[in-house]
């Protein structure tokens, strides 16, 4: 079998080039011919004859129809991107969005037409999961239980505890009484001097702390002091600020002001000095009505302070403040004037 | 001449069952030899031209029926196709489509009284 030489292959190759052959159909029509001209050749013919035979059968006309046709049965299956894409660079990634697009439209088509239809059927969906107990009912009956509120009471202030008051030592010294003589009883005999040195004269004879006389009580636990020696301290009450009826002094304040007004002196440093002014006392009625605690808060000086205090604590019992009703202990400030003619 | 356009026209609508049955029996074959075997078994009757016969074997190619491999002859390209399982499967019907419109073109053909008998 004879066989083309590999330039009588490229003549023909070029052959095909020139008249435009369609690159796909090149190979496949190149081994054809060479197949036809090979056989040709055994039969013992020229190549020129060979060649020109050929080129008799596949002229321009015929290879261009082929590559017409051939491109037309194709074409049938090619998209419009295939025709777009032709000849350029596909792996660049715009050759693979054209393809996928109509399937990416397709699916975000679909998840937004999802999406949008559960957001409008959500309140639908969840009520026909959440059920109202009554579908048709237009108003709820609420109903209100009163709930008891209990004011909570102040925790009881814990009781303050109160030293028992230092008693001091007594001796017992009763004064003499007159009785007939068989019932004179000679045991209590009046204490000698001695006993009364370090010891006060009492009713009874007690062991205390001797020497406490220097101790001068509180002045508000003097009346008590004196009411009952050996006593128990006196209950201590709250003392108020404000209370809904305020102390009054028994008589009204037109009495307040007459028995300040008599009772009440200038004093001399203050009347040389020129002194004149209000001095605010400062004293807390009691429950009964007793005045206590008397200070001057705010002065002037020149003796009018320890006056006004003076004059406070002659005053007769009050009308004590009254919370809710019941008597309590109030501190109470009164202003009282000095003032020179 | 004059015969041999006439008989392309018949091929061209056959072509394809012709060219898929030729490869049922052969493991694979490429153009040139394809073209050969019609002419051996026809007695020339039939001439594939290349103009025809490579835009179907393209176009049965892209449709999936066949397969090819390239393989170097004499310093050139020789593509060999071969069927696929589809492409058998399409032989097979095709080629029964085709002996079916043969069978009822003969009778088309035939005179009236011969084919009454």
């Amino acid at each position: 079998m004879k066989r083309l030489q590999e330039n009588r292959i490229d003549q023909i190759s070029k052959y095909l080039q020139a008249n435009k052959l369609d690159p796909e159909l090149l190979p496949e029509i190149l081994d054809h011919l060479a197949c036809e001209a090979e056989e040709s050749l055994w039969d013992g013919k020229p190549f020129e004859q060979v060649y020109h035979n050929m080129v008799k059968t596949a002229d321009a006309q015929t290879l261009l129809n082929l590559s017409v046709d051939h491109q037309n049965l194709l074409a049938m299956e090619k998209s419009l991107n295939d025709i777009v894409f032709e000849n350029r660079n596909k792996s660049y990634g715009a050759y693979d969005l054209r393809k996928g697009y109509g399937q990416t439209v397709q699916r975000a088509v679909v998840m937004g037409v999802a999406f949008f239809l559960l957001l409008v059927m959500f309140p639908k969906l969840y009520a026909e999961l959440v059920p109202d107990l009554k579908s048709d009912a237009i108003a709820y009956e609420v109903s209100v239980t009163p709930i008891d509120i209990k004011m909570e009471e102040p925790p009881a202030a814990p009781p303050a505890k109160e030293e028992p008051a230092p008693v001091q030592k007594a001796v017992k010294s009763l004064t003499p009484e007159v009785l007939p003589d068989e019932k004179v009883m000679i045991e209590e005999l009046p204490p000698v001097v001695e006993d009364l040195q370090n010891a006060q004269p009492s009713t009874e004879t007690v062991d205390g702390v001797e020497n406490l006389d220097v101790i001068a009580p509180p002045v508000e636990n003097a009346p008590a002091a004196k009411a009952d020696v050996a006593g128990v301290a006196p209950k201590k009450e709250e003392t108020f600020t404000y209370v809904e009826q305020s102390p009054q002094y028994a008589g009204g304040n037109e009495a307040m002001a007459a028995f300040l007004r008599k009772n009440l002196k200038y004093p001399r440093p203050a009347t040389q000095a020129g002194v004149q002014g209000r001095v605010f006392v400062q004293f807390t009625v009691g429950s009964d009505g007793k005045i206590e605690n008397a200070t001057a808060v705010k002065g002037i000086g020149f003796g009018c302070d320890e006056e006004a205090v003076r004059v406070v604590k002659m005053m007769k019992d009050w009308m004590p403040g009254k919370q809710a009703g019941v008597p309590v202990r109030v501190r109470f400030t009164l202003p009282i004037a000095f003032q020179l003619d | 001449m004059e015969n041999n356009t006439t008989s392309n026209e018949y091929v061209r609508g056959t072509l394809k069952t012709i060219v898929l049955n030729l490869l049922a029996e052969h493991d694979r074959m490429y153009g040139y030899e394809i073209t050969q075997e019609v002419k051996d078994r026809t007695g020339g009757a039939i001439a594939l031209t290349f103009g025809a016969l490579y835009p179907v074997l393209h176009k049965l190619e892209q449709e999936g029926l066949l397969l090819t491999e390239s393989v170097e002859v004499d310093g050139r390209l020789r593509k060999y196709y071969s069927l696929t399982h589809r492409g058998n499967e399409t032989a097979r019907t095709k080629t029964n489509d085709l002996e079916r419109f043969i069978d009822a073109v003969r009778l088309l053909l035939a005179p009236k009284n011969l084919a009454t008998e």
